[in-house]
């Protein structure tokens, strides 16, 4: 059974976070290994732990790959806050992005079948276009973190 | 997934040979991405357990048998 995160690791994930917000791009583990005066094995050991507790995803190699609604990797979905494009998991994360930032958001999401961009946005709360616009949730709740990437 | 009609979901179900899952409205993610991310970048923020996931569900009227914890 793993370990649960120390408050270390919830520093950790706020470091993680703040730097996908602000870049699009994830810390390695050298950068959070430099950054917190730990050894890169230390670094990882957190990053795992974060991991086991749903805090964060990591790619096979260890690398940050979500950070819910958040992914470090360009996807199908993005949001524009700020001038800058954030990418997210999921249409549903999307929407998540300005929802956790408190913020307007342009947002495009590839049509699975067309692979032409939906568009709409979040405007003082509200959403504005796709009015239309279907979500479908392929996995039930019970099941997300069997394999989230899929979810 | 997002979609423009239901036709659509149907359609890409079968391309991929896959299960129909739970299928919301925009409007209805939207207020469900509120709940669920508003406090996601709070330094409190420690995980939502199974029990707040399902309060966020019931918030929102969504009760079925998808959105359980556990199987009925």
């Amino acid at each position: 059974m793993s370990l649960p995160p120390t408050d270390s690791d919830w520093k950790i994930r706020q470091v993680i976070y703040a730097c996908l917000v602000a870049t699009g791009c994830a810390p390695d583990t050298r950068d959070i290994a430099a950054r917190f005066d730990l050894r890169p094995a230390q670094a990882q050991a957190a990053l795992q732990r974060l991991h086991d507790a749903h805090a964060l995803v990591l790619a096979d190699d260890g690398a940050v790959l979500m950070a819910h609604p958040l992914s470090a990797v360009q996807t199908d979905y993005r949001a524009r806050i700020d001038g800058r494009w954030l990418y997210a998991n999921c249409a549903w994360d999307s929407l998540g992005i300005p929802a956790m930032l408190g913020d307007d958001a342009q947002i495009e999401a590839l049509h699975p079948l067309t692979r032409q961009p939906i568009r709409f946005a979040i405007r003082g709360g509200q959403l504005v276009g796709a009015e239309d616009g279907l979500v479908h949730f392929a996995q039930p709740f019970r099941h997300w973190y069997d394999d989230i990437v899929e979810t | 997934m997002l979609f423009r009609s239901d036709e659509e979901i149907e359609s890409w179900l079968q391309r991929k040979c896959l299960e129909r899952g739970a299928v919301l409205s925009l409007q209805r993610v939207w207020e469900l991405a509120k709940r669920w991310y508003v406090d996601r970048i709070s330094p409190a923020f420690r995980g939502r357990t199974a029990d707040e996931a399902q309060a966020i569900f019931r918030q929102l009227d969504l009760t079925g048998e998808f959105w359980r914890d556990t199987p009925a």
